[in-house]
């Protein structure tokens, strides 16, 4: 304690159990994030300098020659292609059908209700069974396709297989998962218009068609942008259900990035090659991010 | 005992200095109010009283023991807050029994200083309700409630009565002076409400941007205002000042007199003329427009004066406060 | 008006019910192909089964390597749901509640997680979790789990807890309640809207996770159920019966789940469509 003479001198504050406070509860999720989100990802930038098998130390410095590799290898070429088609289907088809259904359905109604539940109900299912599910309907022996070919009495089809149509395949399954999630955060930003705004605009006389132009999505605009953002970023990772369809066959025509990196840089134990695949994806989540969030400001600032 | 004692206190925030140099002293059992416009820092004030802000210099003495360095909970005080921040996962019971919980005192003692406690608020019906389940006369109870049971030597309270409707703000006004009386504890009390400083009050701290204008009892800062400040912050309908040749004529840089001490007279030496009589029951309050500037008239009962009607008034002269150019009483 | 208004709604109904056959579809096709037999999956594949083998559904449900995989993805699932929302909370708590020097820094640190996608470092983390000497280990998958879901918990946590009456904590504090006890006494029972959906969101996450499980899992006895069902998969290739009815069982938890925790999972996603 001060003593009296000296009560007009600076004190230092009284800390203790604030500093005990944060001294206990912050390092656990310091501790966890670091060791293995942060390191692995700072690993990743190191190893991919390196042909490493993953024994031992890695040695063999390679400089940039992983990413010569990756940019010489056609392979890692397609599954760039397929990343771009699956992010083109996902922006130009599956949110407008997503955007069409939530206007459709977004009203509180009880048959409304049953409809967003149905819609909803893929997305909240495995990857893995979702592939699964749709690797047997579009098996040329026993699914659906199966019997659409009966039906016009031409022999079996094994979309699965064609080198053309397997990766649209996959996408019509991106849309059948995700399309759902979409419509959600739609109707979520709908639900939040205030109705006064719809009912002020059908008085000035604005049709229906109107008030969805010019009220109802310049409001949910934000939420457009989320969702493109999801769209973008799970495009990019997507891995789950390549694996069950087609496990990146026939001749590795349906690779994602990441099914590229998990098969030539895991299975075959290239995990300097492998690091410097993950080192391009990550650049490449970071320019997205970037460019969402200058979108953001824009918005913002409107 | 149980004196406050403030010496010296600077406190910053950040850049901005809030108070650079006060020094107050809260007598012993008194039922002191703070008192001040919005922002003035009298929540500050209380703030560092209870421990919830530290000065950044100065000494807090509570009782005759510096404080200054010590945990809230080891100051002998308790703090109702303007929310009233009860707790709202908890019964009312729990509210009130969670500070003894804390203090570890025996469960017997602890079950019969919550049913004393609301005993004297009158809350025994609810104790096993949540805070959500209560009016809002029985929320500031609570919440009194929790201040009391622990016997604190010292009160503090922030604008307590400032969510109440005013019927209710009235009735608890009565039943803080109550407390008070029965307690016979230390109470500060922060309000920007004149009025309810006025009537609660046996000390009063009137306060502006971070100082301290005057500290008295109700009636001392009624009759004897230190500045204008207080002059014009006491009292409502508000002292009327005037400045100029008027307040030359009594030998000062400014003269204030109180509404009720100027009377519609047909000869008065003060000419004007009425822009609004407000009629308030037993008495009425005239507006005026004068060539010594706007005056304000207060008059018992009724008295029916249109606007623009020409009036005369006749101050009376040994009620007449008068004030430096500083604003400060001569 | 009121024809064109008929023949809308009609075409409305018409259409939402078609996408609602698309979606259904499949799912409705595996649960009765588990039903079938071989060849009457074979000549009809969509249609109600002919005679309804119960057989393949009842192998699996007597198999103890069937309930080993989903008892394996529940103890590692609510581990993750659990270690998530205590290291998370408890991080979020120091960040709205305590002003120290570096806290903005430490907290742009830990919402770096958000920006990048788990795939990009997945051949480190098998590097470390082998390190670590936890292959085969739930701990492989519950810690790397609950680290990559950090970053939101924290960033919804710590917008819920600001928004919390900071005169709660002082009225608390006065009467000798200290920042920890605080944090177990108060804000923890009263964050419980947002701890439950962080808490189904991470579940989800961590019940239909495949990549992580495939990278650090090789020995059957730890495997999750997406690692089980593959391995199932494999092994009756021509069997589609078979991986039918063990998609189907497994569909069962995920929509009873669904329909249990819909109301967080809706609040997550406009959460996150809030947060922007
Ligand atoms: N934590 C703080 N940080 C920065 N400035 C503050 C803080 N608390 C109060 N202030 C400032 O201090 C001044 C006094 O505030 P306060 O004591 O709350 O006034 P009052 O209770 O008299 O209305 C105000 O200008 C306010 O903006
Ligand atoms: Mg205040």
């Amino acid at each position: 304690m001060t003593p009296p003479d000296k009560a007009a001198t600076r004190r230092r504050p009284r800390t203790s159990g604030k500093l005990r406070a944060v001294a206990l509860m912050l390092p656990p999720a310091l501790i966890l994030f670091s060791l293995f989100v942060i390191a692995p990802l700072l690993n990743a930038g190191y190893y991919s300098l390196f042909h490493w098998n993953g024994y031992g130390t890695p040695q063999d410095f390679v400089g940039l020659r992983n990413y010569e590799r990756a940019f010489d290898h056609s392979i890692f070429w397609v599954s760039v292609r397929n990343t771009v088609v699956l992010l083109l289907v996902s922006i130009f088809i599956q949110m407008p059908i997503a955007l069409a259904l939530a206007l459709a359905i977004y009203r509180k109604t009880p048959t409304n209700a049953v409809f967003r539940l149905i819609f909803f109900l893929p997305f909240i299912l495995a990857e893995i069974a979702a592939g699964l599910i749709w690797s047997f309907v579009f098996d040329g022996n026993t699914g659906l396709v199966a019997e659409i070919t009966q039906a016009l009495g031409i022999p079996p089809v094994f979309i699965l297989s064609n080198r053309d149509w397997a990766f649209y395949a996959i996408c019509l399954v991106v849309v059948w998962k995700y399309f759902g999630f979409h419509m959600m955060i739609y109707i979520a930003a709908l639900q939040a218009v205030p109705s006064e705004l719809i009912e002020a605009a059908r008085i000035e006389g604005a049709k229906r068609w109107a008030v969805i132009r010019h009220v109802l999505i310049p409001h949910i605009r934000p939420a457009i942008v989320v969702s493109g953002f999801f769209a973008v970023i799970g495009s990019l990772q997507l891995f789950d259900l390549v694996i069950p369809l087609t496990n990146g066959g026939p001749s590795n025509q349906t690779h994602t990035i990441v099914s590229y990196l998990y098969t030539f840089g895991l299975t075959r134990l290239n995990i300097g090659y492998g690091s410097a695949v993950g080192v391009i994806l990550f650049v490449a989540a970071v320019i997205v991010a970037v460019l969402y969030q200058w979108q953001l400001n824009r918005e913002r600032a409107k | 005992m149980t004196e406050v004692r403030l010496s010296r206190i600077r406190k910053v925030f950040g850049a901005v200095e809030i108070f650079a140099d006060l020094s107050l002293t809260v007598p012993e059992g008194s039922f002191t109010v703070l008192v001040g416009p919005s922002g003035c820092g009298k929540s500050t004030l209380l703030r560092m009283i209870a421990g919830l802000e530290e000065p950044t210099e100065g000494r807090i003495e509570i009782g005759g023991r510096d404080v200054t360095d010590a945990e809230p909970s080891d100051r002998g005080i308790s703090m109702v807050f303007q929310s009233y921040a009860l707790f709202p996962h908890m019964t009312v019971a729990q509210n009130i029994d969670f500070g003894l919980r804390l203090a570890k005192v025996p469960a017997a003692e602890r079950e019969r200083r919550v049913a004393q406690a609301a005993q004297i608020l009158d809350l025994e019906r609810y104790l096993d309700r949540k805070p959500a389940a209560l009016s809002g006369g029985q929320r500031q109870r609570v919440a009194i409630g929790r201040s009391i049971v622990r016997n604190p030597a010292v009160f503090l309270f922030d604008e307590p009565l400032s969510n109440l409707d005013a019927a209710l703000r009235n009735q608890m006004r009565v039943e803080l002076a109550e407390l008070h009386n029965r307690l016979d504890a230390t109470m500060i009390y922060v309000t920007h409400d004149q009025v309810e400083a006025m009537t609660l009050a046996d000390q009063i701290v009137v306060m502006n941007a971070g100082r301290i204008e005057q500290v008295g009892s109700p009636s001392e800062l009624y009759e004897r205002p230190a500045t204008t400040f207080v002059a014009r912050f006491i009292g409502s309908p508000r002292m009327n000042l005037l400045e100029g040749a008027v307040a030359a004529e009594h030998g000062a840089a400014i003269c204030g007199i109180r509404p009720e001490h100027l009377t519609l007279t047909e000869d008065g030496p003060w000419a004007g003329t009425v822009t609004v009589a407000e009629y308030l029951g037993n008495e009425t309050v005239i507006h005026v427009q004068s060539d010594l500037g706007d005056l304000i008239v207060r008059q018992p009962g009724q008295v029916r004066l249109a606007a623009g009607t020409p009036i005369r008034l006749t101050p009376d002269l040994s009620q007449i406060h008068r004030f430096d150019a500083e604003g400060k009483r001569l | 008006m009121s024809r064109s208004n008929f023949l809308l709604g009609l075409a409305k109904v018409v259409v939402l019910l078609l996408c609602a056959g698309f979606v259904l579809g499949p799912i409705i096709a595996t649960v009765l192909g588990g039903f079938k037999s071989t060849g009457d999956l074979r000549t009809n594949p969509l249609g109600l089964p002919k005679v309804r083998e119960t057989q393949f559904y009842l192998d699996l449900i007597t198999d103890p390597a069937f309930w080993r995989y989903m008892g394996n993805s529940l103890v590692i699932s609510l581990a993750a749901v659990g270690l998530t929302l205590i290291v998370a909370a408890a991080a979020a708590y120091v960040f709205a509640q305590i002003r120290f020097f570096g806290s903005r820094f430490l907290l742009s640190y830990l919402l770096l997680g958000l920006v990048f996608p788990f795939a990009t470092a997945i051949l480190p983390l098998f590097i470390t979790v082998r390190d670590l000497g936890l292959l085969d280990t739930y701990w492989a998958v519950i810690l790397p789990q609950a680290a990559f879901g950090l970053s939101l918990a924290i960033l919804l946590f710590k917008t819920f807890f600001d928004q919390l009456p900071r005169e709660l904590f002082e009225a608390a504090y006065v009467e000798g309640c200290g920042y920890i006890r605080f944090f177990w006494r108060f804000t923890l029972p009263l964050s419980t809207p947002i701890l439950a959906t962080v808490g189904v969101f991470v579940f989800v996450q961590s019940w239909n996770n495949f990549l992580l499980p495939l990278i650090v899992l090789n020995s059957r006895e730890v495997f999750t159920w997406p690692l089980g069902m593959m391995q199932f998969r494999g092994e009756y290739l021509t069997e589609w019966n078979r991986t039918l009815a063990f998609i189907s069982l497994t569909l069962v938890p995920a929509i009873v789940f669904f329909l249990a925790a819909q109301r967080y999972i809706v609040a997550g996603l406009t959460g996150g469509a809030v947060k922007g």
